[in-house]
């Protein structure tokens, strides 16, 4: 069956394109916008859209396919304006410290102080909920400080946060962070 | 050629439909009604009574009967919204595994999925013995607004009913199916969905076959109840002031308010003014009372008027969510019974500039566009059951479906695609207590993405992706799903581990997350198991370090 083949070659053509752009994996041609990508993903629905082929394909196929489908709908999602959400994103603290990160899409993911316990029922909750008051007004501008790139302003601040909350294993760890990038600056 | 059901699974009442190569034909109950109270009663004389005869136990036994178990299906039993809907009911709920509402009665303890199931297991039975064959599949409708949680809690009572769901799909998408079926339209129309218990409004791009949502907004805890609730807690300050008797902690007293509250809501959307008397109120210290009352349209919607305006202000967000002017709306579809409220409707003209459709039935068309998308799904639409479509869908030739004359375009050729979108943002915590996002509101589904993520210290062995839905940016400020767990990672310096994160979120609109370490040689992977979602063996609850 041809629309077989061509619905499995689509796919793997998809899913073969290791970094590929939202419109390389929407197969238009580079910068065209939202209506040529609604356009483009309406025709990949009508002949890969996964209940289209559920009774057509075997498991393994259709679960191809299905993943296939998933990421032109998340280039689709792109084109149309999803993007837009993640311009105004606020880069997560990570990022800000080392902008010349090798691994663009990198961030971070946070690990409470005492995460190497094996009982997820003791790990505290989010680190800043921990926090008294005082100390998270300086841990916020601190946060502000790194993200304009003021290392050590960020410092300064932390320093003051720990001042407020000296039991914070969360804000040493944190002030080590900042520091350790102070000292690798020339 | 089997025959897949189309479920319309309401908080207040349940619909039922198959689709045949001439119509749709609706289930009938005992006495060939097509609506079926989604109410399960268990009496104390024992057994299950679902349905309109369940009904019949709200004065008598309020305790027993469960209602409205929609608005706690798939729900967090701490969530605000949660504990704030149960004061409203009368009947025992606490908190079960995994954070899920239980209803205890007498001494059985059910989750909401299984007093859910009750309500399928009577559908799907009126329908063997209307169809003469047995059922298996079906498609259920959900509100466009349902969580993840909601949405695996509405699937495991298809299975707990012994139904195979072959999909989940949005209320509105279902309307819309309805409305354009057949018809190659090429325009976008706006679906307003106000039911017994939920609310959504959404924007449908038609496109020949392809019905596409290009944005949905709602609030899943809005609905004709709480409009109901309203009239009737101002009939008990009456009854207060002329029977000298607070209602309020009594149950069966409220009940009665309540369903007389419903009598005159309906009664004022055809008529100016309702007035009478609710009889028969069983006053403690065993009077019997009766409560006279005279209501104006008017005095109605005064009261209601908040709660309207509520339904105003997420159909205009709706609108700047889909970037789209009112104007190039070409039709407003009413869909559930709140909207046969004048009010609802004539502020739906005021905000689009025309008239909503109301050639359709907004009980029946959900069903409808089920029944059509089963019918589909399992290529049950071809030839005829032997059953003649019975004057299905006062759609007054919207559907060609209505008319039992036009034969379905062939299936294999064109089947209708629904592109769904996902309900709610979600994203997962990361340093500084802020959230990143991996799938936006109003993406289409079934969607996938992959991001990568390191770790934040030195030799940490030890990562936890905390999962969150919502718009916030800052973690706490959204509602939580779950943590994933991954340890005994390989020590090495901070930023050196690369944790991939893939968020999947499948046509049913249900969440799949997937964490796995690349770096250790040996990939290890976690599966999100949601709160509040039932606890089914297809994602077990902690399968991290698991080794694969």
């Amino acid at each position: 069956m041809s629309a077989r083949a061509d619905v499995l070659l689509w796919a793997q053509r998809v899913l073969g394109r290791k970094g590929a752009t939202s419109w390389q994996i929407l197969e238009i041609p580079a910068g065209s916008g939202a209506d040529v990508a609604q356009e483009a993903f309406h025709k990949i629905a009508r002949f890969a859209h996964p209940d289209l082929l559920r009774r057509t394909l075997p498991p393994d196929e259709l679960e191809l396919v299905t993943t296939a489908y998933a990421r032109a709908a998340a280039a689709y999602q792109e084109l149309r304006g999803g993007g837009r959400v993640s311009t105004t994103r606020m880069k997560p603290i990570r990022d800000a410290i080392n902008p010349a990160s090798p691994v663009a899409t990198t961030t971070v993911i946070p690990t409470s102080p005492s995460s190497n316990r094996a009982v997820p029922a003791d790990v505290p909750a989010n680190p800043t909920q921990m926090m008294n008051g005082k100390a998270l007004i300086y841990y916020r501008k601190a946060e502000l400080a790194l993200r304009r790139g003021e290392l050590t302003a960020a410092v300064l601040q932390l320093k003051m946060a720990i001042a407020s909350d000296p039991g914070s294993v969360f804000l040493r760890s944190a002030l080590g962070e900042v520091e350790a990038e102070v000292s690798k600056k020339p | 050629m089997a025959v897949a059901l189309g479920i319309d699974l309401g908080t207040t009442n349940s619909v039922a439909a198959i689709a045949t190569q001439t119509g749709v034909e609706f289930i009938l109950g005992a006495r060939g009604e097509r609506v079926h109270p989604s109410v399960v009663a268990f009496p104390n004389s024992g057994g299950v009574v679902v349905g309109s005869d369940a009904k019949r136990y709200r004065l008598s036994e309020p305790h027993n009967v469960i209602h409205s178990a929609k608005r706690f299906i798939g729900q967090n039993t701490r969530a605000p919204l949660v504990q704030l809907a149960l004061t409203g009911v009368r009947y025992t709920v606490v908190e079960g595994p995994n954070q899920q509402p239980i209803v205890v009665m007498r001494d059985r303890r059910m989750t909401m999925p299984e007093i859910s199931s009750h309500v399928l297991l009577h559908l799907k039975r009126a329908a063997e013995r209307q169809l003469g064959t047995p059922l298996k599949d079906a498609v259920i409708t959900v509100p466009a607004n349902f969580t993840d949680g909601q949405r695996q809690a509405t699937r495991e009572a298809g299975r707990l009913a012994g139904l195979e769901v072959l999909r989940l799909i949005n209320e509105p998408t279902a309307a819309a199916l309805a409305y354009g079926f057949g018809q190659d339209r090429e325009e976008m129309i706006a679906v307003f969905d106000f039911g017994g218990g939920t609310f959504d409004v959404s924007i449908l791009q038609l496109n020949g076959e392809v019905f596409e949502v290009l944005a949905s907004e709602g609030d899943f805890f809005l609905g004709g109840d709480d409009l109901d609730r309203a009239l009737a807690e101002n009939l008990a300050a009456e009854l207060h002031r002329v029977l000298r008797v607070d209602p309020r902690p009594h149950a069966a007293l409220m009940m009665k308010l309540m369903m007389g509250a419903e009598a005159i809501k309906m009664h004022l959307s055809d008529n100016e003014a309702a007035e009478g008397e609710i009889e028969g109120l069983d006053l403690p210290g065993g009077q019997v009372g009766t409560l006279p009352f005279s209501l104006t349209r008017g005095q109605f919607e005064e009261l209601i008027a908040g709660y309207v305006e509520r339904t105003m202000a997420v159909t205009r967000q709706v609108m700047i969510a889909a970037n789209i002017d009112p104007r190039m709306i070409s039709d407003v579809l009413c869909v559930g019974g709140s909207t046969r409220i004048p009010m609802v409707r004539r502020q739906l003209a005021e905000i689009f500039r025309r008239e909503p459709n109301i050639a359709i039935n907004p009980d029946e068309v959900v069903a409808q566009g089920a029944a059509i998308q089963a019918g589909s799904l399992t290529g049950g639409l071809t030839f005829g059951t032997g059953m003649g479509a019975r004057d299905a869908v006062a759609t007054a030739g919207h559907s060609p479906l209505a008319q039992g004359a036009v034969t379905l375009p062939e299936i294999t050729a064109r089947r209708p695609v629904l592109l769904d979108v996902n309900p709610a943002t979600l994203a997962i915590h990361t340093a500084g207590g802020f959230t990143e996002r991996l799938l936006d509101k109003n993406a289409p589904i079934p969607i996938e993405r992959t991001r990568v993520f390191t770790t934040s210290r030195d030799n940490q062995t030890r990562v936890e992706i905390d999962c969150c839905r919502g718009e916030a940016r800052r973690y706490t400020e959204n509602e939580p799903l779950g943590t994933l767990l991954l340890h005994d990672l390989a020590p090495l310096p901070r930023g050196d581990l690369k944790i991939e994160v893939q968020f999947r979120v499948d046509a049913d609109g249900i969440l799949h997350v997937k964490a796995s370490d690349q770096m250790s040689g040996q990939a290890q992977e976690a599966h999100l198991q949601v709160l509040g979602a039932p606890v089914s063996p297809e994602y077990p609850g902690d399968v991290s370090g698991s080794k694969r």
